[in-house]
C-alpha cells in the first residue's frame, strides 16, 4: 500500500465502491436497529389511535341510543300520566257527581223527616190542644150548668164535644 | 499567522490517495474520504441505539424525550415520504432506503462544521456513488413494477426519434444529482477554506460555516433525499 | 516578436495560461450564476405569493419551492464545477 496526492475531480476511483459498501452496511444496520422498529411502533400507536377513535365513536352512538331510548321513555312516561291525570279527572268528576246525587238524595230524605216530624208534632200539639179545650169546655159547662153530672154522662158529653170539635177544627185549621 | 493557514490552500484542489496493489491490479481509493464516511455511520448508529429506547415504552403512555425525539424525525421522514411519493406502498417500501440516505447525507455534511473532520460529500465519488444508486434502484423498481416491455418502450415516449435527447436527460439525473450535492458542499468548503486562510482566521469562518455548513448542508441532503424521490417515483409510476 | 516580449517582461506561456484559467473561471462563475439566481428568485417570489393567498399550503409549497430551486441550481452548479475543474484540475 502506498500513497499519492491526486486532484478532487480527475479521478474517479474505487472510493466510489467503498462508499457505496459501506452505505449499504450502513442501510443494513439501521433498518435493522431503526426503521423497522420505528415502523412497527409507528403502525401499533396508529392502530392505537384509531382504537381509541373507534372506541370513542362507539360509545358516542350508545349514548346517542340511550339518549334516544331516554326521550322514548320520557315521552312514554309523559303520556302514560297524562292519560291517568285523564282518567284520575274522569274518576273525579263521576265520584263528585255521585256525591252530589247522594246528597241531594239525603237532603231530599232529611227534608221528608223533618216534615215528617212536624206534622208528626201538630197531631202531637193538635191533640194536646184538642184535650185543654176540651177541659175547659166541661169546666166551662159545668160552671155554667153548675150541676152535678154522673161519670157516665161526663165522659159521653166529653166525647161528643171532642169529636165535634174535632171536625170544627179540622175544618178551620188544616190548609 | 495566515502563513500557518497557507497549506490549507495549497492542498484544498488535491487528496491524498491510497494505493492498494492487489495482484497486478492497483486500487485507488480516498483514505479520508473512507475514514469519514465510516464516522459518519458511527454517529449514525450510535444515534439509532440511542433513539431505540424510545421503543421501550408502551404507547399510551407519556412520551420521554428520547420517544419524541425519535417521533419528530420518523415522523418528519415519514410525512415527507408519504406526500412526495404517489402511491402509498411504494413509500412505505422506500422509507429505509430513503431515510438512510438523508440522515447519512445530512450528517457527512454537517461534518465539515468540526475542526480535523471533512465530509465525505465533497468527493465526488462519494456523491456519484449514491446518485448512481439512487437511479439503479429506480430503474430496477421500474423494470418490476412495469415489466420490460412497457419498460423499454417508456424511452420511446413521447416520439421514437427523439431517443436520443431522452438517454442524455437519463444521464443527466444521476450526474446533476451527484454534481448538485458535491458541487454545493465542495463550495462551502472551499469558499470557508479561503475567507479563514485569506481574509479572517476567526469569527467570520463560524458564521459561514453555520450557513454553509450546518444550513446548506441541511438544504442540500433534504434536496438529494426528495430528489431521490422524485426520480423513483417518476420511474416507477 | 511575442517571444521578445515574453522573455523581456519575463512571462512565460505558463503564466498566460494560468491567468486565463482564473479569468476563465471568474467569468464562468459569474455569468453562470445570472440565471439560477433569477429562476431561484421567481420561484422564491411565486411561492411567497401563493403561502400570502394560502398559509395553510406553507410546508407543502416550502419543500416544492425547495426542490424547485435546487434543479434550478443545477445550471449554477455546473458553471461552479467548470471552474473549479478550471482552477484545480486544467
Amino acid at each position: 500500500m502506498s500513497f499519492e496526492w491526486g486532484t478532487i475531480v480527475k479521478t474517479i476511483n474505487w472510493t466510489l465502491v467503498f462508499n457505496l459498501v459501506n452505505f449499504a452496511i450502513l442501510l443494513l444496520l439501521l433498518r435493522w436497529l431503526l426503521f423497522k422498529p420505528a415502523l412497527r411502533y409507528l403502525d401499533k400507536r396508529r392502530e392505537a389511535i384509531h382504537e381509541h377513535m373507534e372506541a370513542a365513536r362507539r360509545s358516542e352512538e350508545q349514548a346517542a341510543e340511550l339518549q334516544r331510548e331516554r326521550e322514548r321513555a320520557l315521552t312514554a312516561a309523559r303520556d302514560e300520566i297524562r292519560k291517568m291525570i285523564d282518567e284520575s279527572r274522569l274518576e273525579g268528576e263521576r265520584i263528585l257527581a255521585e256525591a252530589k246525587q247522594a246528597a241531594r238524595h239525603e237532603a231530599a230524605r232529611v227534608a221528608e223527616d223533618a216534615l215528617q216530624e212536624i206534622e208528626q208534632q201538630r197531631e202531637t200539639a193538635l191533640a194536646e190542644l184538642r184535650e185543654a179545650y176540651a177541659g175547659v169546655a166541661v169546666m166551662g159547662a159545668a160552671r155554667v150548668l153548675d150541676r152535678e153530672i154522673n161519670q157516665d154522662d161526663h165522659q159521653r158529653f166529653l166525647d161528643e164535644l171532642l169529636s165535634e170539635l174535632d171536625e170544627e177544627m179540622l175544618r178551620t185549621r188544616t190548609p | 499567522m495566515f502563513e500557518q493557514l497557507a497549506p490549507l490552500l495549497d492542498h484544498l484542489g488535491e487528496k491524498r490517495m491510497a494505493i492498494l496493489h492487489l495482484g497486478g491490479y492497483s486500487i485507488r481509493f480516498d483514505v479520508e474520504a473512507i475514514l469519514m464516511s465510516w464516522i459518519a455511520m458511527a454517529v449514525l448508529v450510535v444515534l439509532a441505539l440511542v433513539l431505540r429506547r424510545g421503543f421501550r415504552q408502551r404507547v399510551d403512555e407519556k412520551p420521554t424525550r428520547t420517544q419524541a425525539m425519535l417521533d419528530s424525525l420518523i415522523g418528519f421522514i415519514e410525512g415527507q415520504l408519504l406526500g412526495n411519493f404517489s402511491s402509498q406502498s411504494l413509500a412505505r417500501q422506500m422509507f429505509p432506503f430513503i431515510a438512510t440516505l438523508f440522515l447519512y447525507v445530512l450528517v457527512c455534511n454537517w461534518m465539515s462544521v468540526i475542526p480535523y473532520l471533512s465530509s465525505p460529500t465533497q468527493d465526488l465519488n462519494v456523491t456519484l456513488g449514491l446518485a448512481l444508486m439512487v437511479y439503479v434502484v429506480s430503474q430496477v423498481l421500474a423494470v418490476r413494477s412495469k415489466g420490460g416491455r412497457k419498460y423499454l418502450k417508456g424511452f420511446l415516449e413521447p416520439m421514437a426519434f427523439l431517443l436520443p435527447i431522452t438517454l442524455v436527460g437519463e444521464i443527466s439525473k444521476p450526474l446533476s444529482h451527484a454534481f448538485r450535492l458535491f458541487g454545493n458542499v465542495l463550495a462551502g468548503t472551499i469558499l470557508v477554506t479561503v475567507v479563514m486562510v485569506k481574509f479572517a482566521p476567526v469569527l467570520v469562518p463560524s458564521g459561514l460555516n453555520l450557513v454553509f455548513g450546518l444550513g446548506f448542508g441541511a438544504i442540500q441532503a433534504f434536496v438529494f433525499a426528495i430528489l431521490a424521490v422524485a426520480y423513483i417515483d417518476v420511474a416507477v409510476g | 516578436m511575442l517571444q521578445e516580449v515574453q522573455s523581456a517582461v519575463g512571462i512565460s506561456g505558463a503564466d498566460i495560461v494560468l491567468a486565463a484559467k482564473y479569468v476563465a473561471a471568474g467569468l464562468c462563475m459569474g455569468i453562470g450564476a445570472i440565471g439560477p439566481a433569477i429562476g431561484e428568485g421567481m420561484a422564491a417570489s411565486h411561492a411567497l405569493d401563493g403561502m400570502a393567498r394560502q398559509p395553510e399550503m406553507r410546508s407543502a409549497l416550502m419543500s416544492t419551492m425547495v426542490l424547485g430551486q435546487a434543479i434550478t441550481e443545477t445550471t449554477g452548479i455546473y458553471s461552479l464545477l467548470i471552474a473549479i475543474v478550471l482552477l484545480f484540475v486544467v
